[in-house]
């Protein structure tokens, strides 16, 4: 499991998942991703799963964790890329509405509030 | 009874990887998809770490034993413990109960392997442990050769 975060303008955070996302791997990573949302002035998570191979509930028990961080700055969550399995566990688990057809860059200007088109 | 294997190892999280790789292998035979390989990988990943973080409490002692039998076109999976075991499970088996929230589990682990599997089942007896069994028909459709 490995991942990557690029913060853009100190408000959204895009968080790059690879591999497989288990409990083993959760529990590796929670804290620094943890960390690293709760510097600065963060508003959106912006999760890209297009490298993610594998993830069970434990990446359900991930999201919604962060999520619960951003709760207190009114933050905002986008899942981005999951494969149709993961679409499957996201809508079993109510976090359809979280999940957006968009590229990174498109999120990004999403998140910004830049409206293209 | 076409081919059957048993896998049984100890209750530490490192090993959930080494069971959805040996089930992997186990239903190459069938030659499945993308997607019904993910959702088989999925429930044996469910299975596996409730039995290693509920039933052992990730003890690193009990042990878990994963036991697949395929007969024709369908594989059927038992992962079993000798765990802590379930004392309510009908309340277990309801969508987003855990009862272990302070470790973000998301109490989704029976809901999307019953939405995986074909039938689900689930012995439980508190202090002796639990048995969850499933089995999985794959329909794969063998490409047409182009010439
Ligand atoms: N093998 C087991 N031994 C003991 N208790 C279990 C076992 N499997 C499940 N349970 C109990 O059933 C509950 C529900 O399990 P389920 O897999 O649906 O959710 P979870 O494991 O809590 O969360 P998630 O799977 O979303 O990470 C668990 O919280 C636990 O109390
Ligand atoms: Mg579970």
């Amino acid at each position: 499991m490995n991942y990557e975060i690029n913060m853009h303008l100190d408000t959204i955070a895009v968080i790059r998942l690879y591999g497989e996302l288990d409990h083993h791997a959760t529990e590796q990573i929670r804290d620094q991703i943890s960390r690293t949302i709760l510097q600065g002035s963060l508003k959106t998570i912006i999760w890209n799963l297009e490298k993610l191979n594998f993830m069970d509930s434990s990446g359900v028990g991930l999201i919604l964790g962060r999520m619960r961080e951003l709760r207190a700055v009114n933050g905002q969550t986008i899942i981005l890329n999951p494969s149709n399995t993961m679409k499957k566990i996201f809508q079993f688990s109510g976090l359809s509405a979280y999940m957006m057809e968009k590229k990174e860059e498109e999120a990004i200007m999403h998140a910004r509030g830049i409206v293209n088109g | 009874m076409d081919n059957e294997m048993t896998l049984s190892f100890l209750a530490v999280s490192e090993n959930e990887s080494l069971a959805r790789m040996a089930v992997t292998s186990f239903v190459a035979q069938l030659d499945p998809t993308i997607d019904e390989l993910s959702e088989f990988k999925t429930i044996v990943s469910e299975a596996v770490s409730n039995a290693i973080i509920h039933g052992y409490d990730e003890d690193g002692k009990g042990l878990v034993t994963v036991h697949a039998v395929r007969e024709g076109d369908v594989i059927s999976v038992a992962v079993k413990d000798e765990g802590n075991g379930i004392p309510d499970l009908k309340k277990a088996m309801e969508p987003l109960y855990t009862s272990k929230a302070e470790m973000e589990r998301s109490g989704m682990g029976f809901t999307i392997m019953e939405s995986f599997s074909d039938n689900l089942q689930v012995e439980s007896e508190p202090g002796v442990g639990t048995v969850v069994t499933f089995s999985k028909k794959f329909h794969t459709v063998k490409m047409p050769q182009i010439s």
